[in-house]
């Protein structure tokens, strides 16, 4: 688990770490969402739309702890997201520098300042985007 | 397939559902408020309709196909080995599949099922 070892660490770093962390987040409550809408259509033994089913899956998560886990789903969702926009520049080399030879005091000269802004772009967005879907759920 | 090809693979399906996923979110509390997306009549509209129920298959797809492909990186990465790898890449492929499936049900139920 080298990846998760807090030592050596920069901005990106952590960002990356974030990112697989979010990433094993959103895929376990996507598996989980994908069975709680099967009851939409009355479960696993169910064979269609069913208006009890849908409601015996609201009532779930349709409080305040089901809402607080909902938001912080968009949270790592619109991290996830946005840093993976700044990911996929990173594979193509766009916003990035080539690299060079070390010179004191040896900051890696590749990292410029725009990407790593990116990195505050994902996680200011993904802090109001929570914000927003916790009013828009409790209004 | 290529780890390169499934590297690229998945930069392509982190891009669709970038796109999809941001319209599921905004058709669920923002252009839609989020009490009456979770209606039952209107979550029925949605699956009957041709373009929304294609949309909420293809999401499905991409975003499984994306996050099991994530999860077997991370595995591949934690530890090395023939049938390690053998196991990772055939129950990472096992769950995508598996969970398309069920999920596709739901889909097909939905969308053609007797409204009980």
């Amino acid at each position: 688990m080298g990846w998760l070892n807090p030592a050596h660490t920069n901005a990106e770093r952590w960002a990356y770490v974030f990112q697989r962390v979010t990433g094993l987040g959103i895929l376990a409550y996507v598996v989980g969402h994908i069975g709680d809408t099967s009851f939409f259509v009355g479960g696993p033994f169910g064979s269609g739309p069913s208006s009890a089913s849908w409601s015996f899956d609201l009532a779930l998560f349709e409080n305040l702890a089901g809402h607080v886990v909902l938001a912080m789903v968009v949270l790592i969702v619109v991290y996830h997201g946005i840093n993976g926009i700044r990911l996929i520049l990173a594979e193509y080399g766009i916003l990035f520098q080539r690299s060079s030879r070390p010179e004191y005091p040896y900051r890696a000269k590749s990292l410029v300042s725009m990407q790593r802004h990116l990195i505050w772009v994902a996680i200011v967005a993904a802090v109001l985007a929570a914000l927003y879907a916790g009013g828009t759920m409790s209004g | 397939m290529r780890e390169s090809t499934l590297m690229r693979l998945q930069y392509a399906t982190a891009l669709l559902a970038l796109v999809l996923v941001a319209v599921h979110l905004l058709m669920q509390g923002v252009l839609v408020p989020y009490k009456e997306a979770l209606l039952f009549q209107r979550v029925l509209a949605v699956y009957r309709s041709a373009v929304d129920a294609s949309l909420l298959e293809l999401l499905l797809v991409v975003v499984l196909a994306h996050g099991f492909n994530g999860l077997r990186i991370i595995l591949l990465e934690w530890r090395q080995g023939a049938a390690w790898t053998r196991s990772v890449n055939w129950g990472t492929l096992g769950m995508t599949l598996a969970m398309i499936a069920y999920g596709t049900r739901t889909v097909v139920l939905a969308t053609t099922g007797a409204v009980g």
